[in-house]
C-alpha cells in the first residue's frame, strides 16, 4: 500500500475505523490487528468504489463487513470469530480510552450482538435510518425499532440491571 | 445512569486522544487475518499440493508398475483441481464494498456452493480412487502375468468350487461393490465432517449473522 493512499483516502476517516474496530475486539493487540486489517482491506478494494456513495460510508461498509467477518486466532491458538463469546471477564482492554464513561459504554455495546453492535455504532454516529439501512442492507422501518430495543439493552446493562 | 449514551459517545470522543490511530508497519506484506483471504490462501494451497501430488504419483505409477491407478489419479484429481480453481475464482468477485447482507450473502452462498460441490465430488472421489487402486494392482504384472489373474489362479487351487463371473470370484465382486457403495455414501460424509472440524464455528456464526439481519429485513 502506498503511503499517500493511506495518508489521504485512509487517516482521514480513521476515526470510523477506530470506532468501529473497538467494539469488536476486546484487547489493543486485537484492534491493532483489525485495523491493519480494514486497512489493507480498503486498498484492496478500492478500485470497486464506484462513487455512488460517500467515500466515507464505503470505509465504513468496508469496515464493518471485516469486522463482521474478521478470524482471529485466539491465545490457543483456536480459530474464532473474534466477537464469539466474548465475556466481561475476558475483555482484556477496559480502559482504551481515558474517558472511563466511554470504557463503559464500549463494554457494554461489546456485550450485544454483532448486528445490534453495528447498528448502534452507526446509530451514534448520527446516520440516518435510512443510511444504516442502507449500510447493513435491511428495511429502515425495523431499524428505528432495534434502535430503541438496544438503546434499552444499553442503558440496563450501564445500570448493572444485566449482564 | 445520569448521561444519554449519545452524551457519552459525543464527549468521550471530544478529547483528542481517544482516536488515536495505530502505527501500521509494512502493511500490504502482513499475513492477512481476513477469513475470505485465509480461505482463498487454504485452496491455492491445497490446490497445489493435489496438483504436485497427482504429478508425482503419476511418475510414481509407472515404475512401479501400477500405471493406470496414476493414471486414474491424475485425471480425477486434475478435474478436481479445475473445478475448484472455478470456485476460488468466485470468491475473488465477492465485494466489501456492498451491503452487509450483501456481503454475508455472497459469501454464505459461496461457501454453500462450494461444499454441495465438493460434497458431491466427493462421493465419487472416494470410489474412483478405490477403483483406480484395484484395476491398477489387477493388472500390474507379476512374472509375466496380471497379478489380479495369478491371485484368482492361487484362490482357485484352495477353494476350486468358488463361483466365477468373467473369470473373478464373484465374493471378491460382492466385497468390492460393497466397499465402493460405502465409499461413495460415506464420501460426502468425510468431506463434510473434515470441514467441520476447521470451518464449523465459521460457519455457524455466518448463519446466526444472516439470521439476524434477516429478521431486520422482514
Amino acid at each position: 500500500m502506498s503511503t499517500d493512499f493511506y495518508k489521504t483516502s485512509i487517516l482521514p476517516f480513521a476515526g470510523i475505523i477506530i470506532k468501529l474496530c473497538r467494539a469488536y475486539t476486546n484487547s489493543q493487540q486485537d484492534f491493532e490487528d483489525y485495523y491493519q486489517e480494514v486497512c489493507l482491506q480498503i486498498w484492496r478494494s478500492k478500485d470497486n468504489f464506484r462513487e455512488e456513495s460517500q467515500w466515507s460510508t464505503w470505509v465504513y461498509r468496508i469496515s464493518l463487513n471485516v469486522c463482521l467477518t474478521l478470524l482471529k486466532k485466539k491465545k490457543n491458538n483456536v480459530q474464532h470469530f473474534v466477537s464469539d463469546s466474548v465475556t466481561a471477564e475476558e475483555t482484556e482492554d477496559n480502559y482504551a480510552f481515558s474517558n472511563e464513561s466511554l470504557n463503559l459504554l464500549y463494554d457494554a455495546i461489546r456485550k450485544l450482538s454483532e448486528i445490534d453492535r453495528a447498528i448502534i455504532m452507526l446509530y451514534l454516529e448520527e446516520k440516518s435510518q435510512k443510511e444504516i439501512a442502507e449500510i447493513i442492507g435491511t428495511n429502515p422501518n425495523n431499524i428505528g425499532v432495534r434502535v430503541k430495543r438496544i438503546k434499552n439493552r444499553l442503558k440496563k446493562i450501564l445500570d448493572g440491571k444485566i449482564n | 445512569m445520569e448521561k444519554s449514551i449519545e452524551n457519552i459517545w459525543k464527549e468521550g470522543f471530544l478529547k483528542s486522544d481517544a482516536l488515536v490511530a495505530p502505527k501500521i508497519n509494512n502493511l500490504y506484506n502482513q499475513k492477512s487475518i481476513h477469513i475470505i483471504d485465509k480461505f482463498k490462501r487454504m485452496f491455492k494451497i491445497n490446490l497445489i499440493a493435489i496438483v504436485a501430488f497427482s504429478f508425482v504419483f503419476l511418475i510414481v505409477s509407472f515404475f512401479v508398475g501400477i500405471p493406470i491407478t496414476g493414471a486414474i489419479f491424475f485425471i480425477t484429481l486434475s478435474v478436481l483441481v479445475l473445478i475448484n480453481k472455478k470456485l476460488l475464482n468466485d470468491l475473488e468477485k465477492i465485494d466489501m464494498g456492498v451491503s452487509s447482507y450483501k456481503y454475508l450473502k455472497a459469501f454464505n452462498q459461496w461457501i454453500k456452493k462450494q461444499v454441495s460441490i465438493n460434497e458431491k465430488m466427493s462421493r465419487f472421489l472416494y470410489p474412483i480412487i478405490f477403483i483406480s487402486m484395484i484395476l491398477g494392482f489387477w493388472y500390474k504384472d507379476a512374472e509375466g502375468m496380471p497379478l489380479g489373474k495369478r491371485l484368482v489362479n492361487e484362490v482357485l487351487k484352495g477353494f476350486p468350487d468358488i463361483y466365477l463371473i468373467y473369470g473373478i470370484p464373484l465374493i471378491g465382486i460382492v466385497i468390492a461393490l460393497l466397499i465402493l457403495v460405502l465409499l461413495a455414501f460415506f464420501g460426502g460424509r468425510i468431506y463434510k465432517w473434515d470441514l467441520n472440524i476447521v470451518y464449523g464455528r465459521v460457519f455457524k456464526k455466518l448463519e446466526e449473522l444472516m439470521t439476524d439481519i434477516e429478521s431486520l429485513r422482514s
